[in-house]
């Protein structure tokens, strides 16, 4: 076993250590130390920075505007990118390019990567995800959403939910129903859709923390060109599976980096306060730190078997719950920590952060008090913590199916006519 | 830049599981309960596998190899509570290898790592840490030393032929080479011990004449309890997934409601759980293999990260186990109490999970 990287990696960071030196304003501390009023200015001209000095999509090719180097390289990206603080694009390029552009590289015929990815891109496209709906969030497959073929388009009708960073996007993409008189999974088609059209509706939802960080998308008589379908038509399930395995890519050697900044920024905290030699307070904190360096090292195992092309599989299950549950039990421990002063919560707030606060981030109890709430989100976005086990439980360990009541068509799941088809 | 074990490992991972499963089963395990020996095996381990000399250097003896490999075979023999002594024994010759002079290697090495002798490091407590807290004193005698002193908990004590005890001298603490058959010494056991499969001797210690280990005091015995913990966490993660995999190879079988009780979601999810801890477990404990074989100073933290880790998980799996077994996981019949047993009393050894995350937060400047 070695942990050391590839010289070529190695040579890129040097490169990255550089580009953020010389680039970020003097006396950069995070985003999180940003004014809100200045956060925004500057994530626009950083975003231009990075499109410029090809550091959006480093291991996509040259010919679709990336930079044309290998995973690994975009990896040290992303954690040279984290250790400065420093965003690696918008929240949108999350969907954009992490999610749609990689499922693109894959999935996507010549026309739509040569279309699609420069303008990914060069931000004239800013994508948002459109999966769940009101009755489809576990049961994702169970979607609503109609999409019929009207010429050379499709006509779509019906409602998504909890869409991140809906309101900055122009475009989003959607799993819609196609063709109801099949079993659920096999009537779906993974559909590009542009925002910006009188049939399609956005609307904030606030969440539990206060902050307008997902979006309801409604869609009346919205349309899209035939052409815009990725995987081919009522093929979408395979291609929402190949986008959500792009759902952890870098994160899993940036993600302990990150929670050991803001565990550091808790044992701050504690000293700060006089917790730090409290016995239940230390045995936690070391319990926090012991599980920070376990993400460390799965990050390791996770990058071996990323540069080998292996998929993740139940992998990305257990690192799910790994860093929820983890995130969970920590914003508790800060929470016991603040202990009254997490009634009246002082001090800026966390800006959002769904998960730790962006490096920089005042060490506030509000910030605190906002990120124990946000913490709550992490075991439900993603897949829930219950279908992460059900994921482990029968694809990792092999244990059986439970019984299924929606094998059939999917017009007949739940109708009182249909009997409950078990097996299936 | 690679983590995980190479194609030579999981190859020589196999052949010990494969091993284990032909010459100590569960049913070999369990004729042995008490004695806990196997001395067939043992000179199999010992001699034909050469097992004890993987970390050793080659000018030793040794194979060449490092604790990473160590780590996989006490964690195979761990997996299957095999009856020989390996986890003991490498131990040992590790304090041997980090505290002995030159000619004191020369001199005990030989027959421990061909397995014709076995030594066994009485360190098994977290006050071995710490020999002054200790309970053996060692006094001038000519050239050398006596000991005196108590020494209840020596692991597999019964099949030792040279102990290795941590006392207080004058001029400060040192790990002490003992005979098994020097006048003074009173091995008592194995008797009531918890872990059937491993049990505890105690060791009396009456002005016994003692070698010294190394030139004068001061051993890295903080060092070594480390590399104790690391291989201890391999051990215990193996076991743990051997645990898992009986739980979910019985939830396959085992039908209630008209179901295989694994299709249920309270069971299902229970194992998925624990299949989360073992994967962390596993990630620790290979970390620390890791750091263990490269003599890296990570292993301070590492070592203690991957103990605690493994020692919750281990003592989950063993307790989910006979819980998904129902009443026949509780009689005396079936194993999964001699796993049981193994996780609790692995637990407290070099010291409880509470405490090494109390050293943890200590050694991380928390």
């Amino acid at each position: 076993m070695d942990v050391s990287y590839p010289q070529r990696a190695e040579r890129f960071r040097a490169d990255v250590r550089a580009f953020l030196a010389a680039n970020l304003p003097p006396g950069w501390r995070g985003l999180g130390a940003l004014a809100p009023g200045e956060r925004h200015d500057f994530e626009r001209a950083w975003r231009a920075t990075l499109a410029q000095n090809n550091l959006l999509a480093v291991s996509w090719p040259a010919a679709y505007g990336g930079a044309g180097l290998s995973a690994i390289e975009q990896v040290v990206r992303s954690e040279e990118f984290e250790r400065a603080g420093a965003p690696t694009g918008t929240e949108n390029d999350g969907f954009g390019i992490e999610l749609l552009g990689n499922t693109l590289l894959v999935a996507g015929t010549q026309e739509q990567k040569r279309y699609f990815l420069p303008r990914i891109l060069s931000g004239e496209h800013v994508w948002c995800q459109g999966y769940s709906e009101p009755d489809a969030g576990s049961d994702l497959a169970g979607v609503r959403t109609r999409a019929v073929l009207d010429g050379g388009e499709f006509v779509i009708n019906g409602q998504k939910i909890w869409t991140s960073a809906g309101a900055t996007a122009n475009w989003i993409f959607v799993i819609a129903r196609t063709d109801p008189g099949v079993p659920k999974h096999k009537g779906l088609t993974f559909l590009l859709v542009p925002i910006g059209q009188p049939g399609v509706e956005v609307r904030p939802i606030k969440n539990a923390a206060g902050y307008e960080l997902f979006c309801e998308v409604f869609f009346t008589d919205a349309r899209t060109p035939a052409g815009h379908v990725v995987g081919g038509v009522n093929n979408g399930w395979s291609t929402a599976m190949t986008l959500l395995g792009f759902e952890r890519g870098a994160e899993v050697t940036t993600d302990p980096i990150r929670y050991r900044r803001d565990l550091d920024r808790l044992l701050e905290l504690a000293r700060e306060r006089g917790r730090d030699t409290e016995p239940g307070i230390r045995d936690e904190l070391a319990w926090c730190y012991a599980r920070v360096e376990i993400m460390r090292y799965r990050g390791y195992r996770g990058l071996t078997r990323f540069l080998s092309g292996a998929r993740p599989g139940a992998d990305g299950a257990i690192s799910k719950l790994i860093w929820s549950e983890y995130f969970q039990r920590y914003t508790e421990l800060a929470m016991e920590i603040l202990g009254l002063d997490a009634l009246a919560p002082a001090g800026p707030g966390n800006g959002g952060a769904l998960k730790v606060a962006d490096a920089g981030t005042e060490n506030s109890a509000r910030c605190w008090a906002e990120e124990f709430l946000h913490a709550r989100a992490g075991t439900i976005y993603a897949g829930s913590s219950q279908i992460q086990r059900t994921v482990i439980g029968e694809q990792l360990l092999g244990l059986p199916r439970e019984p299924r009541l929606d094998g059939g068509p999917f017009r007949d799941i739940g109708q009182p006519a249909a009997a409950p088809a078990l097996g299936g | 830049m690679f983590f995980d074990y190479s194609a030579e490992q999981q190859d020589f991972a196999g052949s010990l599981r494969k091993l284990v499963a032909d010459r100590a089963p569960l049913p070999a395990v369990r004729a042995r309960l008490g004695d806990a020996h196997d001395p067939d095996l043992w000179r199999t381990v010992g001699q034909e596998m050469a097992l004890l000399t993987l970390a050793v250097p080659e000018r030793y003896g040794g194979g060449g190899f490092s604790l990473e490999e160590t780590a996989i075979a006490v964690a195979e023999l761990g997996r299957g509570l095999a009856p020989v002594p390996v986890f003991e024994a490498v131990l040992a010759i590790e304090a041997i290898l980090r505290t002995g002079t030159g000619a004191q290697r020369q001199e005990l090495l030989p027959s421990l790592l061909s397995g014709d002798r076995i030594a066994v490091a009485a360190l098994s407590g977290p006050d071995a840490l710490d020999p002054g807290a200790g309970p053996v004193t060692a006094r001038p005698a000519g050239a050398g030393h006596t000991l005196t002193g108590s020494l209840p908990h020596v692991l597999r004590g019964h099949v030792a032929d040279l102990f290795l005890v941590p006392a207080l001298a004058a001029d400060g603490a040192g790990l002490f080479a003992v005979e098994r058959t020097a006048p003074g010494v009173t091995v008592s056991g194995p008797g009531s011990s918890f872990d059937l499969t491993r049990p505890v001797c105690a060791v009396e210690l009456d002005t016994v004449p003692a070698q010294r280990l190394g030139d004068g005091p001061g051993p890295d015995l903080d060092g070594l309890v480390d590399v104790g913990r690391t291989l201890l966490a391999a051990e215990m993660t193996a076991a743990a997934q051997a645990c898992l995999e009986a739980s979910v190879e019985y939830a396959k079988r085992r039908v209630q409601f008209n179901r295989a009780i694994g299709s249920f979601q309270a069971v299902k999810h229970g194992c998925a759980q624990l299949a989360v801890e073992i994967d962390a477990a596993r990630a620790a404990s290979d970390w620390a293999a890791m750091l263990a074989g490269a003599g890296d100073p990570g292993l301070r933290t590492a070592a203690l990260i991957a103990k605690a880790q493994a020692a919750d998980t281990f003592t989950a799996c063993a307790g989910w186990n006979i819980q998904v077994h129902g009443g026949i996981g509780f009689t005396w019949e079936h194993d999964a109490h001699l796993y049981l047993r193994r996780a609790k009393a692995d637990e407290a050894l070099f010291g409880s999970t509470a405490r090494h995350r109390a050293l943890l937060a200590t050694r991380a400047g928390i």
